[in-house]
């Protein structure tokens, strides 16, 4: 600041603009940018969508029938279900036992805490890829050590087809996910666990509720905008599924047995990258990005977190 | 100088840090484009490349000029070139790549195919009645033909001969499938008695659509005919879907899926199945990758569908194609023949890979006849040569993998009914959802503005 003081005392006209540039010129990259890789795109998707695609060498107008045909295109839809299943299945099936694991986490002690928080954080380390080409071949009939462990448990499924079975197809994809994915929302709920005000859970028990109404009338208030947070990002997540099919389903390019596997983004990418046509998937990303919106919007004013 | 600079020090160090980066970038840029070598060959086959690597040094003395050769993943090796080439920016002279990766290249108009076309030069210069003609359809494309052939991939069945011989199973009567299945029938067994099947007649796959396709091109339907008109939705079609789940999921089924990589490699060892379908260059991958299996091993060609009908289909390929964007068109075409059509470096290339090239002159070369011992010391690409001239037509289109996949639903929702209702209704309900398979794809079709243009 000391070298600027002769300008205040002695001012100028070149200097006297330049303090109320400065600002603009310091914020100036950030705002190229933005402009550059956000701004634009968003509008050039937002024109895409009217038009039909050879990649970026031909295009021509079409007006909404990119729309109209995603309407009509069963494929979509099966995209849509699929990717629908798949985030109810990570909201009501994951994030319960992630706070389960949690809870019996907190009640521990703090060295076994610490060994089973990496243990159940662990598959989280490795990255979707690996862990797709690794339950590809846990899921190999009558190889794979997941076919085994059923069969040696109960005499079932040694030839069970998990991926090639349209109807094993989902529970596979949901269990990766899981493994993958129980760990790391555990770590989130432990932390906002640990925050709960020991003192409320103290006055509701000596007021006599019991373990379960302690949890659901004072720990989940307590932590509920982390909850909040875990549920939203879950469901982001899981529209955004594409790594784990394209891995678990090689052949088919991660759509699985009768379009079984196939997500949005699968399907967005299938159109947009595979067959050149950009219209067509920015049609799709945008509908995908009107679809979390509203459904984070939904979820956050059904728990009223928005009122604060 | 840093005390000077009005804003502080640190936005100093970060311009200067954004000049110097700046500059490294256009002087790494300036060299690598003055680097550049005077040719580019970008393949996705990992078991070519040792071949090429062979093969390029005289080409390279012969015309005095430099040769890169990049080996690149199929996958990245398709949606890079196919960008690069859409999008104008600097892409390989030559590129070697699946046959069916056409149909990335094919979606738009013709104009906008970014590959030479060779038609007139593949005629001009003879190439076209001495290469397998069949193997051209996959690069033909409204009748102009845009890449060179490297393959022919004959489909034929490995099998287990020690077990085989031991079951007293003669192959040569094998030489249709109702007498496949015959055999096939008597021999898939429960071996130890705990409710599951320990032997199966076949490798058959039953998630991804390849199988039945083998199948249906063996018997001449191709998914589309040379104009692009749909061509899969025939009786033939019914049949073949009808017979296939008979033989995959049916009381009576003799076929298992061994799937792939090590899964295969235990199954073909412990003699889960005894019959596998192999084209030219699977006979090669299996006698890289399980060695164990050495001297057990035997072809034979596929039964066929009728006696005295066709004894082979394919599967899989690549070919060479010439983008547009090349720095030197002679000189591509020159080592593109090079590469393919020099029928000594042919030779030793099917003594590497077990592929049988697509250039007729080549298979009376000696090491077309030599004896393999992996294979129990058959001659397989004599056997292999034989099967070539069958290999049946497929033709180019931008629709071939949708409407592959398509034909694969149609097998598992039928075998989705058969498991249900049993064979009552199905046939109808085959043909049903053929009905669909043709009209979503013919939407698709018709739903293309821009190849009508």
């Amino acid at each position: 600041m000391s070298d600027r003081a002769p300008s205040v005392e002695k001012p100028n006209k070149g200097r006297s603009v330049e303090p109320r540039l400065a600002p603009y010129l310091f914020i100036a990259p950030y705002l190229v940018i933005t402009a550059v890789f956000m701004v634009y795109p968003l509008i050039n998707a937002a024109i895409l969508t009217l038009y039909q695609t050879n990649g970026p060498a031909s295009r021509v107008f079409i007006g909404v029938d990119n729309f109209t045909h995603l309407a009509t295109d069963p494929m979509f839809h099966t995209a849509l279900w699929n990717t629908t299943v798949f985030a109810a299945a990570s909201v009501l099936l994951q994030l319960p036992l992630s706070m389960t694991l949690a809870l019996l986490l907190n009640s521990g002690k703090s060295r076994a805490k610490a060994f089973f928080r990496l243990i159940l954080f662990s598959p989280n380390l490795v990255g979707q890829i690996f862990v797709g080409v690794l339950f590809m071949v846990m899921f190999t009939p009558r190889y794979g050590m997941i076919n085994r462990f059923f069969h040696t448990l109960i005499g079932w499924g040694l030839e069970e087809k998990w991926l090639q079975d349209p109807a094993l197809v989902m529970p596979a994809i949901v269990l990766t996910a899981m493994w993958v994915w129980v760990g790391f929302n555990m770590i989130y709920f432990l932390a906002a666990l640990q925050s709960v005000d020991k003192n409320l859970e103290e006055a509701a028990r000596i007021d006599g509720a019991n373990r379960f109404q302690v949890f659901w009338h004072v720990t989940l208030p307590s932590m509920r905008h982390v909850v909040i947070f875990v549920v939203v990002t879950s469901i982001i997540g899981s529209y955004q599924l594409f790594e784990l099919p394209l891995t678990l389903f090689p052949e088919s390019q991660g759509k699985g047995p009768d379009n079984s596997a196939l997500t949005v983004i699968n399907y967005l990418y299938e159109v947009g990258f595979n067959k050149g046509d950009l219209g067509l998937g920015s049609a799709v990303g945008w509908i995908v990005a009107i679809i979390i919106f509203c459904l984070s919007l939904f979820n956050i004013k059904l728990s009223g977190a928005a009122k604060e | 100088m840093i005390e000077r600079f009005p804003y502080g020090k640190a936005p100093f160090w970060l311009t200067i840090i954004a000049i110097v980066s700046a500059v490294l970038v256009a002087y790494t840029q300036g060299q690598r484009a003055r680097s550049r070598p005077d040719l580019v060959f970008a393949t996705f086959a990992s078991n070519h490349i040792e071949a090429y690597k062979e093969a390029i040094p005289s080409f390279e003395r012969e015309h005095g000029v430099s040769v890169s050769l990049q080996l690149v993943n199929s996958r990245a090796l398709q949606t890079r070139l196919q960008n690069a080439m859409l999008a104008g920016t600097d892409v390989p002279d030559l590129v070697e790549m699946g046959p069916s990766d056409m149909q990335f290249f094919t979606g738009g108009p013709l104009e906008d195919i970014g590959f030479l076309d060779l038609t007139e030069r593949l005629k001009r210069e003879g190439w076209l009645k001495r290469l397998v003609r069949s193997r051209l359809s996959l690069l033909t494309f409204q009748k102009h033909i845009f890449g060179v052939p490297h393959d022919v991939h004959p489909v034929a069945l490995m099998y287990r001969a020690d077990l085989v011989e031991k079951l007293g199973i003669d192959v040569n009567e094998l030489d249709t499938w109702d007498e496949f299945v015959r055999v096939g029938r008597k021999i898939t067994r429960d071996l130890d008695g705990d409710g599951v099947r320990d032997r199966y007649m076949i490798d058959l796959p039953t998630s991804a659509p390849w199988g039945v396709e083998i199948m249906m091109l063996q018997q001449g339907i191709s998914l589309f005919d040379e104009d692009g008109n749909i061509n899969f939705n025939q009786p033939k079609t019914v049949d073949t879907i009808l017979w296939y789940i008979e033989q995959t999921q049916s009381e009576h089924r003799i076929a298992f899926e061994c799937g792939w990589g090590t899964s295969l490699a235990k199954a073909m060892t412990d003699g889960l199945a005894l019959f596998y379908i192999a084209p030219d260059w699977r006979t090669g991958t299996t006698q890289q990758e399980i060695q164990n299996l050495k001297g057990k091993l035997k072809l034979m060609p596929l039964p066929a569908w009728e006696p005295g009908g066709r004894r082979t289909s394919t599967w899989g390929g690549s070919a060479v194609v010439i983008p547009k964007q090349n720095h030197n068109t002679e000189l591509s075409w020159k080592l593109a023949k090079h590469l393919y059509f020099d029928p000594e470096a042919l030779g030793r290339r099917f003594l590497d890979t077990n592929i049988i090239p697509p250039l007729k002159d080549a298979w009376d070369l000696p090491a077309f006849k030599k004896p393999n011992p992996f294979f129990s010391g058959q001659a397989i690409g004599e056997l292999f040569a034989k099967l070539a001239p069958e290999v049946p037509e497929d033709w180019a289109t931008p629709y071939r993998q949708d409407t592959a996949n398509k034909i694969g639903d149609v097998f598992l929702r039928g075998g989705a009914y058969f498991k249900a209702r049993g064979k009552k209704g199905l046939r109808e309900y085959v043909a049903r959802e053929l009905d669909d398979a043709e009209a979503y794809i013919q939407h698709k079709m018709d739903r293309n503005v821009l190849a009508k243009r």
